[in-house]
């Protein structure tokens, strides 16, 4: 007797609580979004793929002096540094490996002519292994984001032991 | 060849008075600079070959003495002295005013190829402060009216 | 600084502490010798341990108690009692502030620098230094003119690149070139913070030890266009090896990847024995032939006119069954065999046993450039070729003779020591020549004689000894075996006066400890039995082997290794024993030398050759004649790295691996036994010489040996005789033969090697190019004066037997009717000028017009 109570009570009083909390989800803003057409902003600080810098004046940052490549716990980078024709130093080849890339954001802060930096973009996929393997071509591209957040804390850290700034 | 003979016996002989060879290099140094009144590499080179020491140590050692004009200078070279004491006693504006009067910028010649003006390190004569040295002889205690007159001088001489 | 205490026996010691560890030296020892000795570190920049300190740096600041500030260690002599401390605070503090002073100019680009993680600077900043400057003020810069760049980088020299805002002007290059090398290319010039290290004004640095500048520079500002931007040096793995260009075998370092399966450098790896630290530059760049596009890549064929590539089994059957129907056809005396001194001890006795056990012949030889060779196998020269010779004697001796020999272009290292034993002790040099030499200014005289006069100057020599010492044992006997029999004939033929001779024997004589360095110009000379006979009278006269060494220098890097695994025809009766023992026989038949075999080859009497690693064409005398005899032969089957003029007439071409690409072993002039290690996995398809010939015996169903293990016995069952041939029991008959002299070919020639370049293979490395890259005639001022020719001018070089044309190079130090003509190039080789019946290859030059 008391146990058909119990269940008249579920059935006629809390069914219908639980629909009112559903029903009132239904004018609310979903908390899914519609991805791919729709992105969700990522964290400043999210380490996403690469991008290689370049000054104003368009060359390269990047002198190939190997410590990004000697920071990287995935060992995902590989670089071959060569002569320019007025004997400056620059990567002949400059390559990653984002299937093995960590994002650890290591590299970043290696880095001592600030050329490198991790960016927001989160989707790889390809049906080609090969496609993962990024040339510097595909890094020296202009990028979205101007200010790198993480940066500023390089700067400052640079700052507090007495680094002086690598940007010329 | 730009030593003359002379030179090169002067050298030759003050060179073997020395128990090294390459002590010779000082004075032959100084017989050229007398002789041509600067130095350049190819009398580096002579010298190097009149008293059979290596050239380079000869380069070295006109280079380390910038008592030696290494470029052509003008008939009076004008040092002026732009150490401490000359300083404080107005060296600067000695230069500035032999530059303005020779009409020329501290190192360069003047046109007639007369003056040559440069300043250089204490000359050893701060109790007479501000002093130049025209070639080998010193001027001292100068003053505007008297660096007139010592120009003046030097002209007519020439 | 000698560290031999055994020739000075009252070296007095001295006691000192540092770091409460007492420690016990030598007296004279500086307080830096003495820590590092002990096992206690103390950092430097300008201090080497084969140069003179100077102090320059200051970073070796040590506190030495009772003395009021820091004393640099490299530059202060530990007395007894002394207390030194090299880590307490205020050392430290000093250090730091060195470092802080150091800094104040030196830029920080250690990401683009190429010493970045091999610096000292960096190490030691990292270790001591402030991570902040307290100069506000811009840094000084060295800006190099007319070049759009912000590395300032200056190159002065075919290899090396200056970078004079990184400088530390520790002058390690400018007291290394002056004092250990003898060579005035570099300099420090202008003062205080203008200084800097340059070329002398209009001058390259290529003086052929150049590497070593870079290698000894603290910091990144002396590098190297050969390792610049290549490579980050903790990318690179290190293989010990050993330099095969020299004979002394100098030790070195490889620095390769191997992944990329590629050598990126060559550093020095002191060995204090033999090499001091320093290395030729022919050592520091010679791996770059390894990596030349011009490498055989495949074995060639002859199928019909041209080479076509085939596989390693076509070609290693083919030579199997050629060989095996010559020998059945007419008989294993007309096949003949030579390898190259270069190569290591397994190739070298795997050769052996091939030509020996496999065919069966005795026509095997490794003298591959030699003018004449001896026809007894106990000849004088035999005698001195084998005697003992150990470089680090140098050091000790009191007197050095070098006899015949441009040590420079010949044996580096030992001019090396020769320097350095005149640095640090006061030895009498003498350098004798018939031409003038770069060596000489380690000498403190020099003399010339005539050309053609060794074995007179020698005798002269005798005779000298005997008027200055009568009682000399068996004197007379000597006087009636020689001629000329008086000193003043002797010494009017020679051209060396009479008392010059007295005064060089009464050295001779009273010399506590000799070197007697015997070179080229009597190795490689057509009389070279008859002088050798003369240098055994003087040895037996004056006895310089009791009292020291004496011995005609081995030219190549495993000469004494073949000489002792018997790669010649007749060899020592204990090798010949050995080898009988371990292969249970020996061919009977007498064998012929090079010589013999191309005579025999000449007379369509020996029909097939096996040649490893040489190049007999380009490089025995008389070009035309040797080709000549090649086109006889049946079949020719050479193994080399590159294709050459001998390469060209074989019918089978076999790729070599090259030293870094298998590990060997060699025997360097002193008889020391070195390893190089593999560095690389063999290029292409090359393969090392003695898989080769173990490839060919398994084709022929004889292998060779059963395993690697029973090669290494035999090797050390061959090795461990003695093939040290006793002097001659009697003094020697000396019949100086005539001069032969035309008077139309007034010039002397010298043919050898150009300081860069080492044999045929070197002009394949392209930064040795980059010090020379054509055969050119060096004559003496005198006679660029006679023929009004200047550097770079063409002339015609005549002899009798071909003539060349080459840009001329006025000399240095020739002097008179002398010309030398390098002989590494294959757009002009030398070898077609000279004769093996000359002695003296005498030659006409003319100017060519327009």
């Amino acid at each position: 007797m008391k146990e058909i109570l119990k269940a008249l009570i579920n059935v006629f009083l809390k069914m219908p609580q639980g629909f009112v909390v559903t029903l009132k989800h239904v004018f609310k803003k979903p908390v899914t979004l519609d991805y791919p057409r729709e992105k969700k902003p990522m964290a400043p600080r999210y380490r996403g793929r690469h991008y290689l810098e370049r000054y104003e004046d368009g060359t390269e940052r990047c002198v190939c002096c190997g410590l990004c490549a000697a920071a990287c716990p995935a060992d995902a980078i590989y670089m071959e540094p060569e002569e320019t024709p007025n004997g400056e130093r620059k990567a002949k080849v400059y390559e990653i490996n984002l299937l093995r890339c960590i994002f650890c954001g290591f590299c970043e802060e290696a880095c001592p002519e600030e050329a490198i930096f991790l960016g927001q973009e989160y989707e790889f996929s390809d049906f080609n292994r090969d496609s993962f393997i990024w040339r510097k071509e595909d890094m020296l591209v202009p990028h979205p984001r101007k200010d790198n957040p993480f940066k500023r804390i390089i700067r400052r850290v640079r700052r507090v032991y007495g680094v002086p700034d690598a940007a010329r | 060849m730009i030593l003359n003979k002379e030179s090169v016996a002067l050298m030759q002989k003050k060179a073997s008075q020395y128990p090294r060879r390459k002590s010779g290099i000082l004075p032959a140094l100084t017989i050229a600079y007398r002789q041509v009144g600067h130095l350049n590499d190819q009398i580096y080179r002579e010298i190097a070959k009149a008293i059979n020491v290596p050239y380079v140590e000869v380069a070295e050692a006109a280079t380390f003495y910038t008592m030696f004009p290494k470029q052509p200078t003008g008939k009076y070279l004008i040092q002026v002295c732009h150490n401490i004491s000359c300083a404080l006693l107005g060296a600067d504006s000695l230069v500035e005013y032999l530059e303005q009067k020779l009409g020329i910028k501290k190192g360069e010649t003047t046109k007639d190829n007369l003056f040559t003006l440069i300043s250089v390190e204490c000359l050893g004569s701060c109790a007479t402060a501000p002093m130049m040295q025209i070639n080998m002889d010193y001027y001292e205690n100068l003053t505007r009216a008297k660096v007139d007159k010592i120009l003046e001088e030097l002209r007519a001489k020439a | 600084m000698s560290t031999s205490t055994t020739t000075q026996p009252a070296v007095k010691m001295v006691t000192l502490t540092i770091n409460d560890q007492s420690v016990t030296v030598p007296k004279g020892t500086t307080v830096l010798q003495a820590a590092l000795g002990a096992g206690i570190h103390i950092p430097t920049f300008c201090w080497h341990p084969k140069l003179k300190s100077v102090g320059a740096c200051r970073i070796c600041y040590v506190e030495i108690e009772k003395m009021p500030k820091l004393q640099v260690s490299c530059a202060t002599e530990a007395t007894d009692g002394m207390v030194v401390k090299t880590e307490s605070d205020i050392v430290k503090r000093g250090r730091k502030a060195v470092l802080e002073f150091i800094l104040a100019n030196h830029p920080l680009d250690c990401p683009t620098c190429d010493k970045g993680g091999e610096c000292d600077l960096q190490n030691l900043t990292f270790a001591h230094g402030l991570d902040d400057s307290r100069f506000d003020f811009l840094k000084r810069r060295h800006i190099v003119p007319g070049v759009p760049s912000t590395f300032d980088d200056l190159r002065i020299g075919p290899e090396i690149m200056l970078n004079r805002n990184r400088c530390i002007l520790c002058y390690k290059c400018v007291r290394s070139n002056k004092e250990a090398f003898g060579e005035y290319d570099i300099g420090a010039f202008e003062r205080g913070n203008a200084m800097e290290i340059n070329a002398a004004p209009g001058e390259q640095v290529a003086n052929p030890f150049s590497g070593n500048l870079v290698e000894i520079c603290p910091v990144g500002a002396l590098t190297n266009s050969d390792w610049r931007y290549k490579i980050r040096v903790w990318l690179t793995q290190t293989t010990p090896s050993i330099d095969i260009f020299n004979s002394s075998g100098s030790n070195i370092l490889f620095y390769k990847e191997d992944h990329k399966n590629r050598i990126f450098r060559t550093i020095s790896r002191r060995n204090d024995e033999i090499d001091d630290g320093w290395i030729t530059d022919v050592a520091r760049y010679g791996y770059q032939l390894v990596h030349s596009p011009d490498r055989l890549q495949k074995p060639l064929m002859k199928k019909g006119s041209k080479q076509v590539p085939v596989e390693w089994e076509e070609a290693v059957a083919f030579v199997a069954r050629r060989l095996a129907e010559i020998d059945d056809t007419k008989g294993c005396v007309c096949i003949g065999g030579l390898a190259s001194p270069t190569l290591d001890l397994d190739s070298l006795h795997s050769f052996s046993k091939f030509m020996r056990k496999v065919i069966g012949t005795n026509n095997l030889d490794f003298r591959i450039d030699y003018r004449s060779l001896p026809e007894k196998p106990d000849s004088a020269f035999s005698t001195l070729s084998s005697q003992p010779f150990t470089i680090a004697e140098i050091d000790t001796s009191d007197v050095i003779f070098v006899f015949g020999s441009d040590l420079v272009k010949e044996h580096p290292n030992e001019y090396l020591r020769i320097r350095k034993a005149r640095n640090f002790g006061r030895p009498l040099v003498y350098s004798v020549n018939s031409f003038n030499v770069k060596s000489a200014d380690v000498a403190d005289r020099e003399f010339i004689y005539a050309p053609g006069t060794e074995e007179v100057f020698i005798n002269g020599l005798c005779l000298a000894a005997i008027e200055e010492n009568p009682g000399l044992s068996g004197a007379d006997g000597l006087k009636r075996k020689i001629s000329p029999a008086d000193l003043n004939s002797a010494a009017k033929t020679c051209g060396v006066s009479a008392e010059d001779l007295k005064a060089l024997a009464r050295t001779l004589i009273n010399g506590k400890k000799i070197s007697f360095i015997v070179g080229d110009q009597v190795s490689l000379s057509r009389d070279r039995e008859v002088i050798a006979a003369a240098l055994c009278n003087l040895n037996r006269l004056v006895g310089i082997t009791s009292r020291g060494q004496m011995a005609a220098l081995a030219r190549y890097a495993d000469s004494i290794g073949a000489e002792k695994l018997g790669l010649i025809p007749n060899p020592h009766p204990d090798v010949k024993r050995a080898l009988t023992d371990l292969w249970g026989g020996f061919p009977e038949m007498a064998g012929y030398h090079t010589e013999g075999m191309f005579s025999q080859m000449l007379k369509g009497e020996l029909d097939a050759m096996v040649i490893l690693g040489a190049n007999p064409v380009a490089m025995y005398p008389d070009h035309e004649a040797v080709a000549e005899t090649f086109e006889k032969l049946d079949f020719l089957v050479v193994a080399d790295l590159f294709e050459t003029e001998t390469t060209a007439m074989a019918d089978v071409v076999l790729p070599l691996a090259s030293w870094t690409e298998f590990a060997g072993r060699y025997v360097n002039l002193e008889g020391r036994i070195q390893k190089a290690e593999r560095a690389i996995k063999p290029l292409y398809e090359s393969k090392p010489a003695y898989a080769i010939l173990a490839d060919i015996a398994a084709a022929a169903r004889k292998p060779l040996f059963s395993s690697a293990r029973e090669r290494e016995e035999e090797i050390e069952k061959v090795l461990a005789c003695t093939t040290v041939r006793p002097w001659p029991g009697d003094y020697l008959d000396v019949r100086p033969p005539a001069i032969d002299k035309d008077p139309a070919y007034p010039i002397m020639l010298i043919i050898g090697d150009d300081p860069h370049h080492r044999c045929y293979v070197t002009e394949k490395a392209a930064s040795l190019v980059k010090f020379c890259s054509d055969a050119y005639i060096e004559l003496s001022p005198e006679l660029a004066e006679k023929f009004k020719v200047e550097d770079g001018d063409a002339v015609r070089v005549e002899s009798k037997y071909g003539k060349l044309m080459a840009p001329v190079k006025v000399s240095r130090v020739l002097e008179g009717d002398v010309v030398f003509l390098p002989r590494n190039f294959s757009v002009t080789r030398a070898n077609s000028l000279v004769s093996r019946k000359a002695r003296i290859d005498w030659v006409r030059i003319n100017k060519v017009s327009g």
